[in-house]
Parts: C-alpha cells; sequence; structure tokens
C-alpha cells in the first residue's frame, strides 16, 4: 500500500466522518492523492467523476434530492466552470454540499494561467453567499473538513474546504 | 406533436416517478402537463437537469428518474452524455426535447435546426438513442430498458400557458418528500 500525504488521509476522514458516501469530481493533480485513498481505504464511499465542474454540482445536487451526502472536489481553476450551477441551483434551492478544492495560484504556483481564479477564489465565495474555510495545516485537514461537512449538511447550506498549495504540495 | 403534448404524455408514462425539468419553457410545460410533487423544476443552472437526472439515479438505483430538457440546454452539456454513457444508469430516461430553438429566449434557432443529430452523439458517447417523431413512438420508447436512455423528441414548440411555482425551497421539499427522502424538520441525533 502507497503511504498517503497526511493531509489527504485527513480530508478522506473528515469527509466520511460527515456522511459523505458519495464523492463527485474533476480530476486534480493532488486530489489524486484523496481519490486514491478513498478507493482504498473507504470501500462504500462511491466516485463519479464529472466531465466538467458546472455537470459535477448538478450531480451532487441530484444525489442529495435522492438521501445522499454528497461531496464536491474541484480544482480551483474550475470554479469559473461551476458558478452558474452553485449560484442558480445549489444556493437558491437550498442544496447543502461539501465542496473540497484543491488550490491553483496560490503560494509556490509556478504557472500564470492559474494566478488570477486564484487569487480570487475566496472573494468569489463570499460575493455569492457560500462559506468557506482554509485548511491551514496537514494536520488540521481532517477536522476542517469534518466540521465544514457537518455544518453543511446540518444547516443545508453548501460549504467549501480549501486547500493551499502548501498543505497540498507538503 | 407539440412539446405540451409529448410532456403530457412523459408524465403518464412516469406514473408516480420523478421527472426533473429543465428551466424555461420545458419546466413551464411540465407544469402545465400535470403538476405534481414528483417534479422537480429547476429555475436555473441551464444544461444541467440531465446533470441532476445522473446524480438522481445514482442515489435511487430502484427508482426511474426522467428528465426532461431541452436540445438548446442538453447542448450546454453536452459532456453529460458522456457521463450517462459511462455509469449507465439503467434508471435513467432523458427526454429531449428537440424543437430545433432556444424557444424560451425568443426562438433563436439551434445546430439541430441545421442538421446537428442529437441522437447520433448520444450514440457516440455509448448512450442508446431513439428518436420519437410522434406520440405512439414517444409512448414505445418510455418502456422500461435495460440501460441509460435518451429519447430525442421531435416537437413543435407550444407557447406554455402557465408557470410552475417560483419557491426554490418549497420545490426541493415537496420533491424530496414525494420521493421519499423528505429533509428533516427538526433536529436529529446529538
Amino acid at each position: 500500500m502507497a503511504s498517503r500525504p497526511a493531509w489527504a488521509v485527513g480530508v478522506c476522514a473528515g469527509l466520511y466522518a460527515a456522511g459523505s458516501r458519495d464523492v463527485v469530481y474533476v480530476p486534480d493533480n493532488p486530489l489524486s492523492h484523496v481519490l486514491a485513498e478513498l478507493g482504498e481505504q473507504y470501500g462504500d464511499v462511491r466516485l463519479v467523476l464529472a466531465t466538467r465542474e458546472e455537470e459535477a454540482f448538478g450531480i451532487a445536487a441530484g444525489l442529495y434530492l435522492g438521501g445522499r451526502r454528497p461531496t464536491v472536489m474541484l480544482q480551483s481553476s474550475g470554479l469559473g466552470n461551476s458558478l452558474n450551477a452553485i449560484t442558480s441551483l445549489v444556493l437558491p434551492y437550498q442544496i447543502p454540499m461539501l465542496v473540497v478544492v484543491s488550490m491553483r495560484g496560490d503560494a509556490g504556483e509556478w504557472n500564470a494561467a492559474q494566478v488570477p481564479m486564484g487569487r480570487a477564489v475566496r472573494s468569489i465565495f463570499d460575493a455569492i453567499g457560500m462559506p468557506h474555510t482554509t485548511v491551514d495545516s496537514a494536520a488540521a485537514a481532517n477536522d476542517v473538513v469534518h466540521v465544514t461537512g457537518t455544518t453543511a449538511f446540518g444547516t443545508r447550506t453548501a460549504a467549501a474546504c480549501l486547500l493551499p498549495r502548501r498543505v497540498t504540495t507538503s | 406533436m407539440s412539446r405540451l403534448e409529448a410532456t403530457r404524455i412523459v408524465v403518464e408514462g412516469a406514473g408516480d416517478a420523478p421527472i426533473v425539468a429543465s428551466l424555461g419553457h420545458p419546466a413551464y410545460d411540465l407544469f402545465a402537463a400535470g403538476d405534481r410533487p414528483q417534479n422537480f423544476y429547476t429555475w436555473g443552472s441551464m444544461g444541467v437537469a440531465s446533470s441532476i437526472g445522473v446524480g438522481l439515479a445514482l442515489a435511487k438505483p430502484e427508482t426511474r428518474v426522467f428528465v426532461v430538457d431541452g436540445d438548446g440546454s442538453l447542448l450546454m452539456n453536452l459532456g453529460s452524455l458522456a457521463t450517462i454513457g459511462l455509469l449507465q444508469p439503467a434508471n435513467l430516461v432523458l427526454v429531449v426535447m428537440d424543437n430545433e430553438a432556444y424557444a424560451t429566449t425568443g426562438g433563436q434557432a439551434t445546430p439541430t435546426a441545421h442538421g446537428a443529430d442529437l441522437a447520433a452523439a448520444a450514440r457516440a458517447l455509448r448512450v442508446d438513442a431513439v428518436v420519437a417523431a410522434t406520440d405512439d413512438e414517444l409512448r414505445r420508447s418510455l418502456a422500461r430498458a435495460e440501460r441509460a436512455r435518451v429519447i430525442l423528441a421531435k416537437v413543435t414548440e407550444s407557447a406554455p400557458s402557465a408557470k410552475p411555482p417560483l419557491d426554490c425551497v418549497f420545490i426541493k421539499h415537496r420533491f424530496m418528500t414525494a420521493i421519499g427522502n423528505p429533509e428533516p424538520a427538526t433536529r436529529t441525533g446529538s
């Protein structure tokens, strides 16, 4: 069994503890550790690949309507692709989901094309009224993801956990 | 066959099963054809109705899930066909009301008016697809199938006469209760 980074192990434990058994995702490099950990250690978590982030939010909304507690995983660059589904479906219908965002464009970025959206992520979440929390360290991942998920499902408010590059590259 | 007539046939064929409707005219006609708690009317997110249907079909494999989409909205989320082809939720029926126009926004022609073939696109992405040009064909196409299915209903535009409830949270509550997943009214657990 490959050893996984501590932050990825924590994300998996946190979303599982929040009751999520469905993870809808668009692939991302750091998140590959989370997907591998889920695949190996959490046999009852369903992984659903989406072709685009907006689609992922739609699938997650359908899962919730069907009685599940969905998680959406995406890279921050895909937030732009998601906004119509978040603002005109997830938020107005009060459809809760746990959203795990792997950050690009923050400290440690090498690709200039990732920077503008990376800088804007928190402002966008604030502007649309969606709660977000940043995972500040690998050790905090489990607790932050767990509490964010529990609060999201308890209050029927979709909420995001941001994973900075300095955590996901540690 | 008008879209309203086609929608009535879908409602009849769905029985008690949930129906998710794309925003605008498909949702308006679903309301007019038969408002029922198992209808999930979207008021936004053009293109995403089929994705909601995929998630619902995965969550409730024992329940048939119907989606009433439009040609323009499916074109906005064609990747959804690839996902349906990958997952093959056998309980999913995606009915595309193909009027060859963006009717809700004033009738601008869609690519299907110029020969774009959404049934061929679905098949290329591993989704069974049938074209229903008459009411009989549509009725037959709604029969239970072994695999996920796209039904391309060739319809004429019929100006909708009614609109569904505006309250999104009401729509959600009513829908979830009707399909057996009511949201708790009080706090449960510790």
